[in-house]
């Protein structure tokens, strides 16, 4: 499985709010991304209003998911049906050797690969390279990264922090081609790399982004056209993708795909929608030979046992949660440390790889909300992060509990104090005694406190009030009262 | 009409003027207002980090304080929906305290939801001066509905002008236990916050939370900045 | 014969079912619409689908070639379909095509594109595996060209959408290789939605006891790609320009 580096969440923003390359790519395709979406919601579409087709998206995907069991087998029915063959896959290792014996069987040197969140998480292409064989990411974002040697940065736009300057610099390191600032230049230049791979390579591996079950047919919905030539061009094709991905009946297809791309790039539709049924028929002119679907648990079994959770298995993959949140807007997509960041990440990440290494994420979001506004299925995000929350700090199992002896000390404090106005009384005064050495202008300059000392880095604290709102009205605010 | 202030903590104990300032501001709409002195905080700070037990033991308190009165109301976004809408999940497995939740709910009135809403007013008689800005608060925007209310009431004052600045349902970065626990975060959020109300040319800030307005302010305070950052109904306190 | 079960698939799916709170498979079909719509039920659906089809055949042509061009499709017509082949033949002269490719969709025997080709002095292929032509040479024949030319199953107003079904005489690189890409498309396979082309596509498959075609793509466009600097940049996989030929 790829590296879970999410404990290292407060050291990488951080190095991220620092970085300027990083800060100069968010301003810029942040705000690309919620414009082009707001204005593909505000068009013409459906008779149905957009919110009536999250719902109904929602409805179909809880369907599902509720029912998980009965769809896989419907699906692997189905595929098998079709001529493919279908893998549960447990976790990442399973799935990866799944692959591989699938390559050493038919020989093959070289795989291609359209984008599959998937794979990342199973760290596929080191797997495949330490079996001898070569990957080779046939998405141009994801063609980037992988020269690169790094990880996606955001679900839907993977080298969205590279800029034109540094794309031209891997590839002439990579493939000697002359410096260039032009983008469609270096578009070009992938394209010619990319061609001969196309026309070579065994294998191809995909994602998949809806999987039918009634008629066994995987869904790929992408741009540029790797996914279509990665699914027509090698003798095999390796769909991968995550067990939540499957839904009922092709009928349950347009609402998706109608919120999809809006929600994702703002497009009206992508330019390919793709849908695989099998392996190539025997009077079929051209195709994969051989077709295998890898239904993968890797983890997803954790949101599916918490009730509150199991709605994180209804996501899309879109991205729009990532580009309408404010901390993700900061940080960007690294700093959260494994494959998927902004508010799904801070979700999905501890559950699928451990509470605790990822403990930091649940708290990496004001709870803003913006998040489930923009969310195609309408998934509360907020509602699972505080979801989270309470599990990391009164869970069950020492296995995920993460709060601090310090921090319950604070809520200790916090609940004895608030627990009756007397004892707030009581805790007020106090806390006027202690304040004053801190106190300048009715401000506090500097907490010296553990936990809460960052707030006054950067800001003012104000002062507890000489008087207290309470104090004011029995003094005189609040109606007269009788001598006591 | 009667109605019960929930002053909220931030306000209790660090902001007793916005305290004033509701209490000004509703019995010159003749409200009978009253305040159950045994309040203290609805418990959002443990719920929010996670602390059910803490907060579901506070939330109770507020509980048996509040569920006697016939309207509360509270000059937070942030407050009114932990008790409308997060009460609910505090107590999804407790279906009597959930009930007392619900009812509680019902009753519940952020401050210009209320005005608004309730006494139906949007011209509080008030008289301010200068270009003003409003900020909309999270929760109050997006766990509420809450945005054209406060906005109204804005331009209800007589001598301000309401300049909207871009981008006013971004979040301010504040998040509560988020602003502590991730401080650079939270001020680079805050910066793009700042840069927005700079842009409106406003030389107040107006909010309906003081959460916000502390984070807003302990910042503007500390870059000496001109601007102001105030609370509604210290604005529509005004005469 | 269908593969094997996966060995782990029995209890991959037991876990499943444990996490959702089960103990054992369900008894019955989950009660989903989509779903349980029998055979006699989706006849029905159809026949509203085509009646609508039949009703709205001039909106939603015209409604493609907006949404078509939309999605920057050069759209052409709707024209007669004695014209049409000059037409194909002038978009390949203008195109400076050499190596020209095309599928075999019935169209092709209403429009009679290889002979205007020739006129314009371009030979056309049928990119088709055959006795002569190993699969290996079709992939190479593809990769060469300069020019693909399909019919439809189908084009979809509401998206722009060409709906091309590869199947035999119709191979899968044809529309996806060469640089430009030429779809022709027939009024009366205009639909107007997303939901009716699905709901046809599942009386097929029910039809056809559970017979699907092995691959269908929709294409609404060029290839495009927005991976740097989201810039938005034509033509990086796919064909770059592509020309909607629509026939009355």
């Amino acid at each position: 499985m790829a590296q879970v580096k999410s404990a290292a969440f407060k050291k990488a923003s951080t190095r991220a709010l620092h970085d300027q390359g990083i800060q100069h790519a968010l301003n810029h395709v942040m705000n690309h991304f919620t414009e082009a979406r707001a204005s593909a919601i505000a068009a013409d579409y459906s008779d149905e209003s957009w919110d009536a087709m999250r719902t109904r998206a929602a409805a179909i995907k809880a369907h599902t998911i509720g029912n998980l069991d009965y769809y896989l087998d419907l699906a692997d029915r189905s595929i098998r049906r079709n001529g493919g063959h279908v893998h549960f896959a447990d976790d990442a290792a399973d799935a990866t050797r799944i692959v591989i014996d699938i390559a050493k069987r038919h020989d093959v040197k070289r795989a291609i690969k359209s984008k599959s969140m998937v794979s990342e998480e199973m760290g596929l292409n080191d797997a495949l390279k330490r079996a001898g064989i070569d990957p080779v990411e046939t998405d141009l974002g994801e063609y980037i990264i992988q020269l690169a040697g790094e990880t996606p940065f955001h679900i839907i736009a993977p080298a969205m922090h590279k800029t034109r300057e540094e794309v031209s610099d891997l590839f002439h390191d990579w493939l000697k081609s002359a410096p260039t600032s032009d983008i469609a230049r270096l578009c070009s230049i992938a394209r010619e790399a990319l061609r001969k791979h196309f026309e070579t390579a065994e294998m191809g591996i995909t994602g998949a982004n809806f999987v039918v079950a009634e008629t066994g047919t995987v869904v790929i919905v992408t741009n540029e056209g790797n996914g279509r030539m990665v699914t027509s061009t090698p003798r095999v094709h390796v769909a991968i993708c995550g067990m939540e991905k499957v839904l009922p009946a092709i009928e349950d297809l347009p609402v998706f795909l109608r919120l999809l791309p809006r929600s994702a790039t703002g497009q009206r539709t992508t330019s390919y929608t793709s849908f695989i049924s099998g392996p190539r028929g025997p009077s079929d002119e051209d195709g994969p030979e051989e077709f295998h679907l890898i239904f993968v648990d890797n983890g997803r079994l954790n949101l599916l046992k918490d009730e509150v959770l199991r709605e994180a298995l209804s996501c899309i993959r879109c991205g729009a949660c990532l580009n309408h949140c404010p901390v993700y807007r900061k940080v960007g997509g690294h700093a959260y440390g494994w494959v998927y960041s902004g508010p799904i990440g801070a979700v999905v990440t501890g559950p699928m790889t451990g509470m605790k290494q990822a403990a930091d994420l649940p708290f990496a979001s004001t709870l803003c909300g913006a998040c489930r506004d923009v969310c195609p299925v309408k998934i509360d995000l907020p509602k699972l992060l505080l979801h989270l929350r309470h599990r990391l700090a009164e869970g069950t199992g020492s296995g995920e509990r993460a709060g601090t002896w310090m921090e319950r000390l604070y809520i200790r404090r916090w609940h004895d104090a608030v627990k009756t106005r007397a004892a707030l009384d009581r805790s007020t005064r106090l806390g006027r005694l202690l304040q004053k050495p801190l106190v300048r202008r009715g401000k506090v300059r500097s907490l010296p406190l553990p936990v809460i000392s960052g707030w006054t880095k950067d800001r003012d604290f104000p002062a507890l009030a000489p008087k207290s709102f309470g104090e004011i009205w029995r003094d005189g605010l609040g109606p007269a009262r009788e001598p006591e | 009409m009667q109605a019960a202030l929930c002053a909220t903590c931030l306000v209790d104990q660090f902001f007793p003027e916005v305290g004033e300032a509701v209490v000004t501001v509703l019995r010159r709409l003749d409200v009978d207002v009253t305040f159950p002195e045994e309040q203290t905080c609805c418990g959002q700070i443990a719920f929010n980090g996670g602390y059910r037990k803490e907060a579901a033991d506070v939330a109770r308190h507020f509980m048996d304080v509040f569920e006697n009165e016939r309207h509360v109301v509270v000059p937070s976004g942030s407050c009114a929906s932990m008790i409308k809408v997060y009460y609910r999940e505090l107590f999804r497995d407790d279906p009597d305290d959930l009930e007392r939740a619900l009812a509680l709910g019902e009753k519940t009135h952020e401050l210009t939801d209320f005005i608004v809403n309730v006494l139906e007013v949007t011209d509080v008689g008030s008289l301010a001066r200068g270009l003003v800005t409003y900020h909309d608060s999270c929760h109050l925007l997006r766990e509420l509905g809450i945005s054209a209310e406060p906005r109204s009431l804005i331009g209800g004052v007589s001598g301000v002008e309401l300049q909207e600045m871009p981008n006013a349902d971004a979040c301010c970065g504040f998040g509560g236990l988020f602003s502590v626990k991730f401080p650079e975060i939270s001020i680079a959020i805050l910066d793009e916050k700042l840069d927005a109300i700079r842009a409106s040319g406003a030389d107040t800030v107006v909010a309906n939370d003081c959460g916000c307005l502390m984070h807003m302010r302990g910042a503007i305070e500390r870059r000496g900045m001109s601007v102001r950052a105030i609370h509604i109904a210290e604005l529509l306190a005004g005469e | 014969m269908p593969a094997e079960e996966h060995p782990n698939k029995a209890a991959f799916l037991q876990r499943v079912r444990e996490a959702l709170g089960r103990s054992d498979p369900l008894l019955h079909m989950p009660d989903h619409p989509t779903l349980k719509a029998a055979l006699p039920r989706q006849e029905e659906k159809v026949r509203t689908v085509r009646a609508r089809i039949d009703v709205l055949r001039a909106q939603n042509l015209k409604k493609l070639a907006e949404t078509a061009t939309a999605a920057s499709w050069h759209v052409h017509g709707p024209i007669a379909v004695e014209e049409a082949a000059e037409v194909v033949a002038g978009i390949a002269s203008g195109l400076r095509a050499k190596h020209v490719v095309r599928s075999t969709e019935d169209v092709f025997r209403r429009v009679n594109v290889d002979s205007a080709l020739r006129r314009s002095g371009i030979s056309p292929t049928v990119l088709a595996a055959g006795r002569s032509r190993g699969r290996s040479a079709l992939k190479g024949l593809a990769f060469e060209a300069d020019l693909g030319i399909t019919g439809v199953s189908y084009a979809i107003a509401e998206t722009g959408t060409c709906v091309v079904t590869p199947r035999k005489g119709i191979a899968r690189l044809t529309s996806l290789a060469p640089p430009a890409y030429i779809a022709l498309v027939e009024a009366d396979q205009v639909l107007g939605n997303l939901d009716e082309y699905f709901a046809l596509t599942r009386l097929v498959y029910q039809k056809s006891r559970g017979r699907t075609p092995t691959y269908v793509n929709f294409i609404s466009g060029p290839s495009r790609t927005a991976d740097i600097e989201q810039t938005l940049t034509i033509g990086v996989h796919g064909p770059g320009v592509v020309h909607m030929v629509l026939i009355a």
